[in-house]
């Protein structure tokens, strides 16, 4: 591992850790807001309402630092994409972010409204998470020779992914108006839900963590020789494919339900650390299987 | 329900100091390799010095 590659890993675990840190502390601090609308005496009520506007502030002091250093990349790449005219991965997440955070300061300062940062830092959390994980993936195929369909791969999930980032974002818009329009109560909620669904982390996870299993089998292999490598390419891609178009599957399943109002900005988010890991477990099922396979032919081996 | 607006500001201060400490402890290297500390005891100099016996 280079210099360069192991600075990259401790900035992405640093911003991942503080980010997992910020997140505990400000659900703690979010969950007098949700027995906010419960049936209690005058006096506890006024005295809970005093608690909200203090733990409110120190939400806000504490994702300061969460959106100006954790989530200092996804300004960078969506400042980037945008400069250079076209969306990026990174636009709809920086959208979300802004969708979030700017209406609960709003609230926080004016002492009206509902906040979401707990939304937001675990959706700078989890995202962090899943980058963390696409970043190791990325440093373990790096330098290895490239087959051609590896490119065909990674350019075709790519391309999938821009689309599906395209259409999210103007059915967020759309549906973000459509809400205003009819109840604006709910909109900044809906709105931050699609955005956060339209993340597609576990789309550009896909295909890099199948290779980087692949590479991982391969080591173990060694000398092993290039023996049986037909059919690990061969399920490298059927678990590339799965990963790709399961995780598409998921978003297209999640976002009528969050366009419906059902799925609240922190179930967004959860949701979408669940498909993040869920492609890293399928991309680790390849070592494993591959391992028992190498096991079981030299255990085979041994007696001859 | 006072003390509340006391311990509240004082665990802001804590994790402030738990970040703080966990960033210095990422950039000093300590999470680089975590089988190293346990592998360096396998690797030290096993041979008896003259004098020592």
């Amino acid at each position: 591992m280079t210099d360069a590659m192991r600075r990259t890993r401790r900035h992405m675990l640093a911003r991942t850790g503080l980010a997992w840190l910020v997140m505990m502390q400000v659900m703690m601090l979010a969950f007098p807001g949700y027995l906010r609308h419960g049936a209690r005496a005058p006096e506890a009520q006024q005295s809970l309402e005093q608690a909200i506007v203090l733990m409110n502030w120190l939400s806000l002091i504490l994702c300061v630092p969460l959106i100006l250093y954790c989530a200092w990349p996804v300004w960078r790449g969506a400042w980037r994409a945008l400069s250079q005219r076209c969306i990026g991965m990174d636009v709809p997440v920086a959208l979300g972010i802004l969708a979030a955070f700017v209406p609960s300061v709003v609230a926080t300062w004016r002492d009206a409204g509902e906040v979401y940062f707990d939304s937001v830092s675990m959706f700078v959390a989890f995202l962090l998470t899943a980058r963390f994980l696409e970043t190791c993936a990325r440093q373990a195929v790096n330098g290895q020779p490239h087959e051609s369909w590896d490119a065909v791969l990674l350019h075709s999930a790519d391309r999938l992914a821009f689309w599906f980032v395209c259409v999210q974002i103007l059915l967020a818009i759309m549906v973000g108006l459509y809400w205003w329009a009819v109840q604006p109560g709910q909109a900044v909620a809906v709105t931050v839900a699609l955005l956060v669904m339209s993340c597609p982390c576990a789309m550009s996870m896909s295909v890099p963590s199948a290779l980087a299993a692949r590479h991982a089998v391969r080591l173990r292999a060694g000398a092993a020789g290039p023996g049986g490598s037909a059919s690990l390419d061969k399920a490298t891609r059927r678990i590339a494919r799965q990963n790709l178009y399961g995780s598409l599957a998921w978003h297209l399943l999640m976002a009528p339900l969050a366009a419906i109002g059902w799925v609240q900005p922190w179930v967004a988010a959860l949701t979408m650390l669940f498909s993040s890991l869920a492609v890293a477990a399928n991309a680790w099922r390849l070592t494993r299987r591959a391992g028992d396979g190498v096991a079981s032919g030299r255990g085979a081996a041994q007696p001859a | 329900m006072d003390a509340l607006f006391l311990l509240l500001p004082i665990s802001l201060l804590f994790v402030l100091g738990i970040g703080v400490a966990f960033w210095w402890a990422i950039f000093a290297g300590q999470f680089d390799d975590t089988r190293d500390a346990a592998a360096a005891i396998l690797d030290d100099d096993d041979q008896t010095h003259p004098g020592a016996t």
